[in-house]
């Protein structure tokens, strides 16, 4: 090797030119080895690296896709009877229902003429899960069922107020625009307000909490949204049947 | 004696429930008021609360997400309850296992759950028990062991004669077999030595002390039903064929027997329970099961990562009950949990943990100061915040913070002095009332200043000049009136009334406690003995108690931030404000993911 100098400034070019070497070797082997081998043994090689490929691929598209929009959650503050109308709504009976803390659900057959099924969600209504569920479930809806309680409201109206308005201003819901279906629950009571009394006063509260100073209206919402009313447990307590027509109408036109 | 009994998942559905005769009032209110106060407030370590008259206790399913409670007077001590319920539960599950195990709402609502018929058998079972048991009464004194040792055997003595005695004394008490610590003495009467005579009764106690001895010091421990075998026998021979080897140790903490506290005795803790099946698979794959779901989680399966999360906590500045309580009931919450494929036990724990801190952290009601104080507006009356804490933690200056907030968002404010006994105190608000009316001039705001502050000097009463302020904000239609009262110790009791009388003569709407970031296991004493003295002095039936807490100083601690959960866990109460610095602009809101991601870092 005399064309190797010992001077430092070479020493590089003739690393690098090294490099070169072996690598053109090692491709050369290559190629070797490639056609030496069986065709079988290298057309097997390169499927199974194209599968692995492919799955891959198919595996990034899946796991990363958005999650088709189908589910029905039925959102509101404590004792607003979520839970009732969800058993009612999924299997018309009436059950005694307690404080949930874990989300429930079940799938709902909508009474339309194209019948489509929805998951039906009920989430707990507790301040201090609230915000974690809605977290884990906002991407998935397709319309939120707002439960209110009528009878109650104006004692909670800045609490329903509030929750309703941080609904609409979280940035998923805003990007898919699910139908806000507001439902004034337990209409039974003669106390009861009516859903135009309601959204009247809920439209006076955001004005409060957008800080906007104009008037706010439901209608200038990108989304869909409908005032109605209902009433999981009927006049007749147990028996009986709900009187949650409206709602079930709402549903079928999603 | 029930008032009710009720079984429902945790998804809220009532799958069954009973109601005491003559019992009218329905037990959704106690049952809603149980969930809502220990098992979402994660204070689920004991399984008991009290509810006005009612006692309920409580067991979780986490298997099938059921919850089990149980109601009755408090007045009635029921033995049997807790062993009651543990029964329900199980011939629950295994009467209803094909169904549960389908899992989703549509099985809940669509299947009726028969079980009054169980239910009654199971009861009628536990209150006969119960009964049988409560039948035994105090021993008299010619049943009692005293009376069976001889005067001469009482006095001590060197030598031999001590050590056979005492060995006497010592495997009679071996005799009172313990399951449980509790009831103590219920159970001796069934296996104590009611055939023998006295003599009989020395005398076989002194063969097996000499058994004992010569059998040597490691001897297992095994159940009291074998000393069963002694009973009625004949003469001494026979009874040494039918004892066997093991005696039975007897515990210390048994009351009546602390005095025999030698070397001999060595306390054990009541026999473990079984543990619960796991299914199938020998002891080899166990760790493969551990991978491989269908693995429910156990509580030894979790006492060593609890165990390091409890330290970690505590390292992280968590006051040490705090955490301990945590853990406990986190445990609650995860025992005969079925994990998911690929999931160890480390991880489950972790993210429990994790959501029940972020569960505590996060407000039980709606915080919005602004808000109320807009209600406050319509309806002329001002609004008014009282600050109270122990010394020095900062309740001036953030005081001057939140009335630079509050004067941001277009409010006037009257700041009452009502510490009138640290020097300069008044002083020290003068000023800040200067400063923030020169950045924002009395000319912008329509000729009023923003601020004004309301002050009678120093060692006047606080409560009197509280109410004056009140007063004067009503008359001048100021919107908000804050009221900065003295630190002071929380053992300190005459201060502690002063306080508590300020609190409850003015009702203010808003009671604010200010802690430091940098207290640590101090918080659950500071706020415990303050609510205790607001709770103490009112002369109303709701007294009002600390409704929010200011975290002040949170700028001096790194990551340590566990003084929030303390704070938050004790109360129940939102932190409303965050004080991060000195200037004005110091004031934050608690981000409870930023505080839990911090608090779970290694």
């Amino acid at each position: 090797m005399d064309e190797r100098s010992v001077g430092g400034d070479m020493g590089g070019k003739e690393d690098a030119k090294m490099l070169e070497n072996t690598v053109k070797q090692f491709i050369e082997y290559v190629r070797k080895q490639v056609e030496e081998q069986d065709p079988v043994f290298l057309i097997s090689v390169v499927v199974a690296l194209a599968a692995i490929i492919i799955t891959c691929v198919f595996l990034k598209y899946f796991l990363t896709s958005k999650t088709v929009r189908s589910a029905v959650l039925l959102v509101g503050l404590c004792d607003s009877g979520k839970t009732l109308l969800f058993s009612r709504l999924v299997s018309g009976k009436f059950k005694r229902t307690q404080t949930s803390i874990t989300d429930s659900s079940a799938p709902y057959k909508a009474k339309s003429d194209k019948g489509t099924t929805w998951t039906l969600i009920d989430l707990p209504g507790h301040d201090s899960l609230r915000a974690q569920y809605l977290e884990k479930f906002k991407s998935a809806a397709r319309a939120i069922v707002f439960v209110v309680d009528s009878a109650i409201f104006q004692k909670e109206v800045r609490d329903v107020a509030e929750f309703l308005y941080v609904l609409l201003t979280d940035s998923v819901i805003c990007r898919n625009t699910p139908t806000l279906l507001v439902a004034c629950n337990k209409q039974d009571i003669t106390m009861a307000k009516s859903a135009k009394l309601i959204q009247q006063q809920l439209e006076k509260e955001f004005v409060f909490l957008g800080k906007k100073g104009k008037d706010f209206e439901f209608s200038q919402l990108p989304m869909r949204v409908e005032f109605l009313e209902c009433s999981a447990l009927s006049n007749k307590a147990e028996e009986g049947e709900a009187d949650i027509k409206s709602l079930e109408k709402s549903l079928a036109k999603l | 004696m029930l008032d009710f009994f009720t079984i429902f998942s945790k998804g809220g559905i009532v799958l069954w429930c009973f109601q005491g005769a003559g019992v009218k009032e329905s037990f959704t209110g106690p049952v809603n008021a149980l969930i809502r106060s220990v098992i979402l407030q994660e204070r689920s370590g004991s399984n008991s609360f009290t509810h006005e008259r009612q006692s309920l206790k409580y067991k979780l399913d986490n298997e099938f997400e059921l919850i089990f409670v149980v109601g009755f007077q408090n007045i009635l001590t029921l033995t049997y309850v807790d062993k009651f319920i543990d029964d329900v539960q199980l011939r629950f599950r295994d009467r209803y296992k094909n169904e549960l195990v389908q899992k989703g709402a549509l099985m809940l609502l669509n299947n009726s759950f028969e079980f009054e018929d169980d239910f009654q058998r199971i009861l009628r079972e536990a209150e006969e028990s119960s009964r049988t048991r409560s039948t035994t009464y105090m021993r008299a004194f010619q049943e009692s062991e005293k009376s069976k040792k001889t005067v001469k055997s009482m006095i001590e003595t060197k030598g031999g004669d001590k050590g056979k005695e005492q060995g006497g004394k010592k495997s009679k008490s071996s005799k009172k077999e313990l399951e449980k610590p509790s009831p103590p003495g219920q159970k001796t009467l069934q296996n104590g030595n009611q055939g023998l005579t006295q003599e009989e009764i020395i005398q076989k106690k002194r063969e097996e002390f000499i058994r004992k001895h010569t059998a040597g010091p490691t001897e297992k421990p095994s159940l009291p039903h074998i000393q069963r075998g002694r009973r009625g026998g004949g003469g001494s021979g026979q009874r040494n064929k039918q004892t066997k080897v093991f005696p039975v140790f007897d515990c210390l903490c048994m009351p009546g027997f602390s005095f025999y506290a030698n070397k001999h005795l060595v306390c054990l803790p009541p026999p473990p329970p079984p543990p619960p099946k796991k299914g199938g698979g020998g002891g080899g794959c166990g760790w493969v099961k551990g991978w491989v779901g269908s693995k429910s989680l156990s509580q030894e399966d979790m006492e060593p990562v609890l165990e390091k999360m409890k330290e970690h906590l505590i390292a992280k500045n968590v006051a040490a009950e705090i955490a301990s309580q945590l853990c406990d009931s986190v445990a609650k919450k995860l025992e005969g949990k079925v994990m998911g494929t690929f999931t160890t036990v480390a991880s489950t724990v972790k993210q429990a943990l994790q959501d029940s801190l972020v569960q505590i952290l996060q407000p039980k009601r709606r915080v919005d100061i602004l808000r109320d104080v807009m209600e406050a507006q319509s309806q002329r009356r001002p609004f008014v915040i009282t600050f109270c804490g122990v010394n020095g933690v900062g309740k001036s200056t953030n005081l001057a913070k939140i009335s630079y907030w509050l004067i941001e968002n277009g409010f006037t404010v009257l700041i009452a002095a009502c510490d009138t006994f640290r020097a300069g105190a008044v002083e020290q608000l003068r000023t800040h009332q200067r400063r923030l009316n020169a950045l924002h001039p009395p000319e912008k705001h329509g000729g009023q200043p923003v601020v004004q502050l309301y002050e009678k000097g120093y060692g006047k009463d606080a409560a009197g000049i509280a109410m004056e302020a009140i007063a004067y904000a009503r008359n001048q239609a100021f919107d908000v009136v804050l009221v900065d009262t003295a630190g002071r110790m929380q053992d300190n009791a005459p201060l502690m009334t002063a306080l508590a009388k300020l609190i409850a003569v003015n009702m203010p709407d808003l009671v604010l406690f200010v802690g430091e970031a940098l207290v640590g296991n101090e918080a659950v004493d500071q706020l415990v003995k303050f609510n205790q003295a607001l709770a103490d002095h009112s002369m109303s039936e709701k007294p009002r108690l600390i409704d929010g807490i200011v975290l002040t100083k949170f700028d001096t601690i790194d990551d340590k931030v566990g003084a929030a959960i303390s704070m938050t866990y004790i109360t129940g109460q939102p932190i409303v404000f965050v004080g991060t610095g000195q200037t004005y602009n110091d004031l934050r809101s608690l981000n409870a993911r930023a505080v839990v991601g911090a608090l779970m870092k290694a």
